[in-house]
């Protein structure tokens, strides 16, 4: 269901103001949406003045640096650092990407940083992305095969395995599904981006065998056709991927199978 | 997980081309089928004779009545541009980003120039 408006309990209030206390001439203010499930209450916004004299490049660095030297409370996920585990996703700038990608030089004004869009937010700038996992999981993503199990590989032409470029390299860190208004509206029934661009790698797959069954089972009013190319994903994609395009070829498959 | 709060979607993402072709081809299609509907109307109300066809034709020489001519012809033009570039979508066309920046500005700027060609040359063409 489209709800434009937040619910009464995620309205966002003001929150603290942390001083900068270096003295630098060279201060940026960050500012960072807040929730703790301990004291719960409504979700605010802290706004923290930091020193980009002494911060290095991307916006996972400036968050570090405030957990580091200013506040210690502050909850997100990061792991790598390199843009390869997807952990950092997370709204900057009013778009989805890897914190640990963005450079926070290309943010003009204040920085705003929030979790992903529409989750249920655990803490912080972690928002509960369990229904996109579950949504992943009805996909099957894995190979299905009836062959016998044997030694060799599941060799594959090189035309074929070209396929998979573009769709492989998804890194599932949800930037695309939650930049999508449809997956905000029907995010319980529409697959959503990520997941699509992932079960049309496998549909795609040249060893997979169960390709008619797929089709089938995402061939949905819901699942699948409330994609209506608004091509929020793509414009959200950190990896440079194309779910839009994915789901387009799928749709196409449909049509023309 | 009920006390959990919703973090907010709308109210901070960024609008882009795309985003803002596609709600918009969704309200014009609103429009356009409202718009049929009092086409209809203004077709059925010809049957009453010279005097209903007068009310008729003082609304749409009022303010008011040019405002939703244009607003027509706006909405019908934008519909049409935007579905062509749907159908390329459909056909799997025109999904790299730079190249859904391009239709969508060039589905924008059509649908004004349309409407510009359109509503100045009423009276020559047809």
């Amino acid at each position: 269901m489209v709800q434009i408006n937040l619910p009464k309990k995620s309205e966002i209030k003001k929150g603290h103001y942390y001083k900068d206390k270096t003295g630098s001439k060279n201060i940026r203010k960050v500012n960072i949406y807040r929730w703790d499930p301990a004291t719960g209450g409504n979700p605010r916004i802290d706004t923290y003045e930091v020193d980009m004299d002494n911060c290095p490049s991307k916006v996972l660095d400036l968050l570090n640096k405030i957990k580091n030297e200013i506040d210690p409370s502050i909850a997100y996920r990061r792991s790598c650092a390199h843009g390869v585990c997807g952990s950092c996703a997370m709204n900057m700038d009013g778009k989805n990407g890897l914190a640990c990608t963005k450079p926070h030089s290309e943010i003009r004004g204040d920085i705003n940083i929030y979790p992903l869009p529409h989750l249920k937010v655990l803490k912080d700038l972690i928002g509960d992305l369990s229904t996109l996992y579950k949504q992943y999981e009805s996909v099957q993503p894995w190979l299905k095969t009836t062959k016998k199990i044997s030694d060799t590989e599941h060799l594959q032409s090189k035309n074929d395995r070209s396929k998979l470029d573009g769709l492989y390299e998804c890194i599932m860190c949800a930037c695309c599904s939650t930049s999508c208004p449809s997956y905000w509206w029907n995010g319980d029934k529409y697959l959503g981006p990520a997941v699509l661009l992932q079960a049309y790698r496998w549909i795609i797959d040249s060893r997979d065998e169960d390709r008619k069954e797929r089709l089938k089972k995402v061939a949905d009013e819901l699942k699948l056709y409330r994609c209506h190319t608004i091509m929020n994903c793509t414009n959200a994609c950190p990896k440079g991927l194309n779910p839009a395009k994915a789901i387009a070829s799928i749709k196409k498959m449909l049509a023309t199978s | 997980m009920n006390n959990n709060p919703l973090s907010p979607h709308i109210q901070i993402y960024n609008w882009h081309i795309s985003s803002l072709v596609s709600i918009s081809h969704r309200i014009t299609g609103v429009i356009n089928t409202l718009a049929l509907s009092l086409i209809c109307f203004w077709v059925w109300i010809l049957l009453f004779g010279n005097e209903s066809y007068e009310i008729v034709f003082n609304f749409f020489n009022s303010f008011v009545g040019k405002f939703f001519i244009i607003g027509f012809i706006w909405s019908y033009s934008f519909q049409i541009l935007s579905e062509i570039r749907h159908w390329f979508w459909d056909l799997g066309y025109g999904f790299e980003l730079k190249t859904s920046k391009i239709t969508g500005v060039l589905v924008i700027l059509g649908s004004i120039v349309i409407t510009v060609v359109l509503y100045s040359t009423r009276g020559v063409l047809f």
